[in-house]
């Protein structure tokens, strides 16, 4: 029997492990000032408003630390923690089978399906930058039809949350695919790419927002049993606008960010070092900037719409998953520092429960959204963060 | 019978903390490592590491020094502007079992940015971690098979590791082409007996695996023959060629290099195996940047897109579409 610390959503009696304690109860580290008689121990006010909901008996045989305090209900998709992979860094499964165990991830993005098969770009399709990289890979994948036949079955014994990555250039084309995909019980959610900014037209869809409801609504009603994930591009001026645009399509869950369109210029020859000229910034570079985005669109749509956010963008290690959960994330994914330690997943689901342990605090979901806008001079930061 | 590399499957790989034991330079621009592992999978010549050049835990958060009014002090490898973020590819340069039963990795860096300047100023008893064995190695033909090993400049770490697997497995027939545009980049040490007129001599004395007839040619002609490996490849064929129909060459060096030899071999009907260099983010087969254009009969176009460290980095000649036309 398996418990979980989550709280129940008094409307629809659905349970939310994402959803964020009550600001005054939540906290960061406050100074201890034994003079004053309303001293806060640190994170441990928590544990009133979080009561621990006993739910189906899950299936942990294949997880051999199972740690109740991670595990996330993320609208709808139940992971035993909050540390996925990004798409586009992790391959179809088999790629890092040996070096990730599975069993201990709390989830899987796998690389973008589009419908036809892509060869993707001419080289050089990537290039290191300070504290990044700058890829332009162009949706190089094999297609829907190879996918169901030559990917799938690995999928299917993959002891963790699977969500495929869709691409596409026309609404038919995500519908097709994602119709196709839904058959799949495998397939645990559906992740819109929206936001390429490797391919002719990829944008478009990401940067319009009513481009974005028209192909968002148009796949949601195709999904019988999927969740419908909408990745959300930075390179727009109100990303607000755009989660506002998914989220009346139906989005389920909103993940953010993608890639930041960037420029690298070789100063010997005067070109581009990308063939495709322009290319996708990730890495520990863009960190700051996705933390904005993630806040944002948590403050402005995800927290009033209950819609939970995956949060993306630079993460290194745990301390860098606690900044984005307190941003507004409900879940992280770990995308181009895979490149650097496939296990960063794991070593970072780890940190967090020591996070946890170390502040007192019963539940990752406690985290959620709970950055300090208000005064400061009572807060000091935490004295060590666990990696 | 031609080689075909796809067909084989590939060897579990690893993520490790390796300790150095020894960094020494060899030559002016290039330094060994010799790393010392407790366990490490199975490996083959021409296969590569991802070696982190960077301090193993910087990827953590580093200690935060905080105090009631200080800010922590800026550790963090995100502040640390030098610090290259990915891994860096490396072919294993040799490999043997130490007498305290650990695996001894050898790993021979030319210093070209920040990343091999971190690398080349290693001490012993350092801790670097790295990831493999990666890709696929040089497929070995049988021991009566004459083999020629073409290395050029950074290419002549696989070949080095591939001279100590041909003599383990009994290889009598084997004979080495070692060049670099000019004597201080050629990452070995010689005896007295380097020949200038395309002889093979066994001319090394480190690494003392590469024991096997050697000819030395540099472009500025400061040690060996004057002119490239190609030109070691004609000296070596001229004196063979009667009994070279079934030789197999294997090299490694920078691309214009592989292609003249791809050229070479194909005019003089030798097979050959190419080991070649990519740009990667991963070497795990994810990042899928490494691309290189093989063969396809399946393909509209008559090829695909492979990527270098997985399917490769060595190749059949005949599978890479723009080495061997």
């Amino acid at each position: 029997m398996a418990y979980a610390f989550t709280r129940v959503n008094a409307s629809t009696g659905y349970v939310i492990g994402w959803n964020s304690a009550r600001r005054d109860q939540a906290g960061p580290r406050k100074k201890v000032d034994n003079s004053s008689p309303e001293t806060v121990t640190p994170g441990r006010a928590l544990t009133a408003p979080l009561r621990p909901v006993m739910l189906a008996v899950m299936d942990v045989s294949s997880d051999p630390t199972p740690d109740p305090r991670l595990r996330v209900n993320l609208g709808g998709l139940d992971l035993r923690n909050p540390v996925l992979t990004a798409s586009g860094t992790c391959g179809y499964g088999p790629e890092l089978a040996d070096l990730l165990d599975y069993r201990r991830l709390g989830g899987f993005t796998t690389k973008s399906v589009t419908l036809e098969e892509r060869p993707g770009n001419d080289p050089q399709r990537v290039v290191e930058v300070r504290a990044g990289l700058l890829n332009a890979i162009g949706l190089a994948n094999v297609g829907l039809q190879r996918f169901l036949v030559e990917k799938l079955p690995f999928i299917r014994t993959m002891p963790t949350v699977v969500l495929v990555n869709v691409a596409g250039q026309r609404v038919e084309d995500y519908v097709a695919v994602a119709a196709a995909l839904d058959e799949h019980a495998c397939i645990a959610g559906i992740e819109l790419n929206v936001s390429c900014p490797n391919v002719a037209d990829g944008l478009s869809f990401g940067t319009n927002p009513v481009r974005l409801r028209q192909v968002v609504a148009a796949v949601r009603k195709e999904l019988r049993r999927a969740k419908l994930v909408v990745k959300l591009s930075p390179n727009v001026t109100d990303i607000a606008e755009l989660a506002r645009a998914a989220v009346d399509g139906g989005a389920q869950i909103l993940s953010l960010v993608n890639t930041y369109v960037g420029l690298s210029i070789d100063p010997d020859t005067w070109r581009p070092r990308l063939a495709n000229v322009t290319g996708g910034l990730s890495g520990p570079a863009i960190k700051p900037l996705a933390l904005y985005n993630v806040h944002r669109v948590y403050r402005e749509v995800a927290r009033p719409a209950g819609i939970p956010i995956i949060g993306m963008g630079g993460i290194q290690n745990a301390a860098d998953a606690v900044e984005f959960l307190l941003a507004g994330a409900a879940a992280v994914a770990v995308g181009t520092t895979l490149f650097v330690d496939p296990t960063a997943p794991l070593k970072i689901a780890a940190g967090l429960a020591e996070y946890l342990t170390a502040r007192g605090l019963p539940h990752v979901a406690a985290l959620t959204g709970q950055l300090q806008l208000g005064a400061a001079e009572n807060c000091t930061p935490t004295a060590h963060v666990p990696s | 019978m031609r080689t075909m590399i796809a067909e084989r499957k590939r060897e579990k790989r690893c993520v490790v903390d390796a300790l150095v034991v020894a960094c020494t330079r060899v030559c002016r621009e290039h330094v060994a490592l010799e790393l010392s592992i407790r366990e490490f999978p199975a490996s083959e010549p021409g296969q590569f590491l991802e070696l982190l050049c960077r301090a193993t835990n910087a990827a953590e958060p580093a200690l935060r020094a905080w105090t009631d009014d200080g800010f922590p002090s800026l550790v963090n490898s995100e502040l640390s502007t030098q610090q290259p973020f990915l891994r860096r590819p490396f072919s294993i340069a040799d490999r043997w079992s130490a007498a305290d039963d650990t695996v001894r990795l050898g790993v021979i860096s030319r210093t070209v940015g920040a990343g091999t300047r971190w690398l080349e100023g290693l001490k012993s008893g350092d801790t670097l971690s790295l990831t493999g064995p990666l890709g696929r190695g040089f497929r070995i033909p049988s021991r009566e098979t004459p083999v020629v090993l073409i290395g050029g400049g950074v290419g002549l770490p696989p070949l080095l590791y591939l001279t100590r697997r041909l003599a383990e497995l009994g290889h009598r027939d084997v004979t080495a082409i070692f060049g670099a545009t000019t004597r201080d980049l050629l990452p070995l040490r010689f005896t007295g007996d380097v020949s200038c007129d395309g002889a093979p001599a066994a001319c090394i004395e480190w690494p003392g695996t590469a024991s096997f007839p050697t000819i030395i040619t540099t472009d500025d002609g400061t040690l060996g023959l004057r002119g490239r490996v190609t030109d070691g490849l004609s000296a070596w064929h001229a004196r063979r060629s009667a009994a070279t129909r079934n030789a197999v060459v294997m090299a490694c060096g920078p691309d214009a290099m592989l292609r003249a030899v791809a050229r070479v071999t194909r005019e003089r009907g030798l097979d050959c195996q190419l080991c070649i260099e990519r740009n990667m983010g991963c070497g795990l087969g994810t990042c899928l940047s490494c691309v290189v254009r093989v063969r396809d009969a399946a393909q509209p176009a008559g090829w695909r897109w492979a990527l270098a460290c997985s399917e490769g980095p060595v190749f059949a000649r005949d599978e890479l579409l723009d080495y061997s036309a």
